[in-house]
């Protein structure tokens, strides 16, 4: 596909997260291996550094695992900086789940975002929480097989 | 008296407090009420002028004891029910 089309589906409102931007089933053996993952789709875009990826990494072990924000279900993320390129997001979904050492633990769904600045990202952001806060949304995403089930999901937020 | 300021905090600024400020938002305006919502990071939430903040339970305890203002830790970003039981019980108090 060439880049003017790949741009064009990046505008494309339809869905909030591209699919390239998608994996489903994702192998991981711990919650560092899953946050790298979704990062290096980040990296893949050219939307965010390797850096960056590791700043997310780095943000749980300072932080603790706050970003565990309901069940199976994380945000992964660090601050604004010149490791992002722009305002993208990520999102995988594991077959094994893995614990951060939260109370909303196991994680079976990562999504992980870079913002260029605190305040960028709003619309987009908007639109991912309404469709995550859907009842059963994560069970959904969680027992997809396919992009296309997890993009079915994604796009569910049309009618809210 | 100028508008309510809630500040939704998170480790960056960016991210959950993004969804949290979404959260809060929606609670107000199905609510009737009316307040200025932004986002702030662990670092500079602190001097940041607002009259309550609003951060994750995990996170809460490492400001607790250092804001001015009322610190309201969240267990559940997502779980409409605490957000607005928290959002509205703030409000009251607030406005008394």
């Amino acid at each position: 596909m060439n880049m003017a089309i790949k741009e064009y589906l990046r505008m494309d409102n339809k869905y909030p997260i591209s699919k390239e931007n998608l994996a489903v089933k994702v192998t991981a053996a711990d919650w560092r291996e899953a946050v790298r993952a979704a990062g290096h789709l980040l990296e893949a875009a050219g939307s965010a550094t390797r850096e960056y990826t590791e700043a997310m990494v780095s943000a749980v072990e300072e932080l603790g695992p706050y970003m565990v924000i309901m069940p199976k279900f994380a945000l992964a993320h660090a601050a604004p900086s010149k490791a992002v390129i722009r305002d993208d997001a990520s999102l995988i979904t594991l077959r094994d789940p893995v614990c951060f050492g939260s109370e909303n633990d196991p994680v079976y769904v990562i999504l992980s975002i870079c913002c260029t600045d605190r305040d960028s990202h709003r619309e987009s952001m908007k639109r991912i929480a309404r469709m995550i806060m859907q009842e059963g949304a994560i069970d959904r995403l969680a027992s997809a097989e396919t992009a296309e089930e997890v993009l079915a999901v994604l796009g569910d937020d049309q009618g809210s | 008296m100028g508008e309510i300021r809630i500040q939704a905090v998170c480790g960056f600024g960016c991210g959950s407090s993004l969804l949290l400020r979404i959260k809060i938002e929606e609670v107000l305006k199905e609510n009737n009420l009316s307040a200025t919502v932004f986002c702030g990071d662990l670092g500079t939430c602190l001097s940041q002028q607002c009259d309550a903040i609003f951060i994750s339970e995990e996170l809460s305890e490492r400001i607790m004891n250092r804001a001015k203002v009322p610190v309201i830790p969240i267990r559940n970003f997502m779980n409409k029910k605490e957000l607005t039981e928290k959002t509205l019980n703030f409000m009251k108090d607030f406005t008394k």
